[in-house]
């Protein structure tokens, strides 16, 4: 099976490929590089990297393992799939198909490096106080706005400066902003504040992303809560925290969640649902194999859209 | 006034988005009479993509050789003053790589300009990504660097007339596109004049919309904004100023853009017959068409490109810094804004 450690990035895992990239087979699995074990990013990897976290020397400065998703200006909708054990990364589908976002102009795809925070959960069940709209069932998504261009299945220490309260088709969606702390800016960025400073324009072409990214697909543009200001860091800090918590209730059994829509198999919470290695590498073994080569896109995937804002 | 910009700037690197390819192949749905021949590899300093005739086989100079006009797509259009034109796409849009029509090569081949000794890539300035539209040049064109443009005040960048095709359609390396062309913008880069026509693919969905300079603002809202601040700042990253522009830095619209076209076809003329002179070595006028001093034959064409090394399918692998973004701050934009937040 292709296996690969991704140069740069967080050594402990690695990704495992199966089926092919832009078809309805494709699926990235993460694996501990020492055990082998096959491990859910959704359940299995900390959410706090302790490695990272104990090198800043100050308690409060947690850093996190962030799941990378969509690397930075591409279009495919990859995400943590919450149906399937061991929840691999898979393309979104959308109509049948495998879903590609729009490019918006000026932007091409995605603007940061996209995806989201393990051991988190938005839980549907829950009306968000700041949002007025329930959670949209997932984990906690995270735009990383370093320089460097991650691939997906990477798990990249970050630390998070802020977030944004989108509404994501009336779903409470928040965005945090975070940075991968080996950034050559990663020291000098601490704070929404920072953001701006050192990389101008940024926040504001992030609001305008999110709010129009839909709207080439016929929906209306998105809503924001918090007046549609960037919250700090501390605030962050509380969302993160409190979507940890329905994470912990939905792995502990307690969140009514039917196993299909949202499976919690595990191989290192040594609960009702943890299964045992060799079965994380069968569930592998029955997926397609790994096809070096992506299927061609549709050419429409590289179109514009103009959104007049 | 003009302000200096602090620009959080990184060393150019290298970039693999652009697709492989064969060594020869007709693109698709590009203009079929010419197809590209490639030798060496891509993003190396060997790397050339030669024009050739699909039905004689002809190597073609892209530069003095592939018509101005598309007869077939202008004689097609009920307005005869709405001429169509051939361009020659160096790059595509949303790529670093900066490919260019080589002057100083025997028939021009496109090859990767070279900086410090090695293969150039253009900076992502953000929210960009490499190139705003696919990015190339109309052929016999030239803009002669005897001359002082009365508009801009500085003499001409010695290379053919630049163009941004501002269709939807990712178009690649070496194609030849039937645009129309409905304006310009006069962009002073580093001192010289280099003008920048906007054009567009005539099969464009949006094409019968998009006839003059003011079409593009209605139909693709903040493109002509951004094209214009992508050219101001594109180098700022490799420490130079921003650039300046004639004008007034406003658009010409499309008849002015035709003039351009005119006069910078008429010093063309003169350096392909020989009338204005130049060196062999800074700008070569070989050609396989024209049946002047410096036409060649077929087999010596060819005997260039065999000269060159294989091609190789395998695009070099590019240093991570080409992915990377740099940041540049305009004075004089944070002072526009920060006045308009202050005030609310």
């Amino acid at each position: 099976m292709a296996s690969q450690s991704n140069d740069n990035e967080n050594e402990r895992y690695e990704t495992v490929q199966r089926g092919q990239l832009y078809t309805l087979n494709y699926k990235c699995y993460l694996r501990d590089v020492q055990t082998k074990a096959i491990v859910s990013p959704f359940h299995d990897i900390p959410l706090v990297n302790q490695h990272y976290t104990s090198k800043t020397g100050n308690t409060t400065d947690v850093v996190y393992n962030m799941v990378v998703e969509v690397p930075r200006w591409t279009n495919a909708k990859m995400e943590i799939n919450k149906k399937l054990k061991m929840n691999p990364i898979t393309q979104d589908v959308k109509n049948g198909k495998p879903r590609f976002v729009h490019n918006v102009f000026p932007y091409h795809g995605y603007l940061w490096n996209y995806g989201a925070l393990p051991q988190t959960w938005e839980d549907p069940n829950h009306v968000d106080e700041d949002t007025k709209t329930t959670g949209d069932n997932d984990p906690l998504d995270v735009c990383e706005i370093g320089s460097t261009l991650h691939a997906t299945g990477s798990i990249v220490p970050v630390k998070i400066v802020g977030v944004l309260g989108l509404i994501d088709e009336g779903e409470t969606d928040w965005k945090l902003i975070g940075i991968d702390v080996r950034d050559k800016l990663a020291s000098q960025i601490n704070s929404i504040g920072d953001v701006e400073k050192h990389l101008p324009g940024l926040l504001d072409a992030t609001r305008s992303w999110f709010k129009y990214y839909k709207v080439p697909t016929g929906k209306p543009p998105n809503k924001f809560a918090l007046n549609e200001q960037y919250a700090d860091r501390e605030f962050a800090q509380c969302v993160i925290n409190e979507t940890q918590k329905y994470w912990v209730n939905l792995t502990d059994g307690q969140a009514k969640v039917d196993d299909k829509d949202c499976s919690i198999a595990n191989v290192t919470l040594n609960n009702g649902r943890t299964i045992k290695k060799e079965d994380g590498d069968k569930i592998i073994e029955g997926d397609e194999n790994y096809h070096t080569e992506p299927a061609k896109l549709d050419s429409s995937v590289h179109h514009v859209a103009y959104v007049p804002k | 006034m003009s302000t200096t910009p602090k620009a959080t700037d990184l060393n150019a690197g290298s970039q693999g988005v652009v697709p492989t390819s064969k060594a020869s192949h007709s693109n698709e749905n590009e203009n079929t009479r010419y197809e590209t021949v490639e030798r060496g590899q891509l993003h190396t300093a060997n790397y050339r993509c030669y024009l050739r005739d699909v039905q004689t086989k002809l190597i073609v100079s892209p530069f003095h050789d592939i018509p101005l006009v598309n007869e077939q797509y202008s004689s097609s259009t009920r307005n005869q003053e709405i001429k169509i034109y051939n361009m020659v796409v160096e790059v595509p849009r949303w790529t670093n790589a900066k490919m260019e029509i080589n002057k100083q090569l025997k028939m021009n081949p496109l090859v990767q300009d070279i900086k410090n000794g090695k293969p150039r890539f253009v900076h992502n300035v953000f929210p960009y990504h490499g190139y705003l539209w696919n990015y190339g040049a109309l052929p016999q064109t030239w803009e002669d660097p005897n001359h002082i443009d009365a508009d801009t005040k500085t003499i001409g960048d010695n290379d053919p007339l630049d163009v941004c095709e501002i269709g939807t359609s990712l178009h690649r390396t070496g194609s030849i596109v039937p645009v129309k062309i409905v304006g310009v913008l006069g962009l002073i880069d580093e001192g010289e004049t280099d003008w920048k026509l906007i054009g567009i693919d005539v099969r464009d969905k949006l094409a019968s919309k998009i006839n003059d300079i003011n079409d593009v603002e209605t139909n693709l809202p903040g493109l002509l904004e951004a094209t214009r601040r992508w050219f101001k700042y594109y180098k700022v990253p490799t420490g130079k100023p921003p650039n300046k522009f004639a004008l007034d830095e406003k658009y010409g619209d499309r008849a002015y853009a035709k003039r351009v076209i005119n006069e910078t076809r008429t010093y063309w003329e003169k350096l392909a017959s020989g009338e204005t002179k130049v060196e062999e070595k800074v700008c070569s006028i070989a050609n396989t068409t024209l049946n002047n001093h410096v036409t060649m034959k077929k087999d010596d064409a060819e005997k260039l490109v065999e000269a060159d090394e294989n091609y190789h399918k395998e695009p070099a692998q590019v240093d991570s810094s080409v992915h990377q973004l740099a940041y540049v701050r305009d004075e004089e934009e944070c002072a526009t804004k920060e006045k308009s937040f202050k005030a609310k």
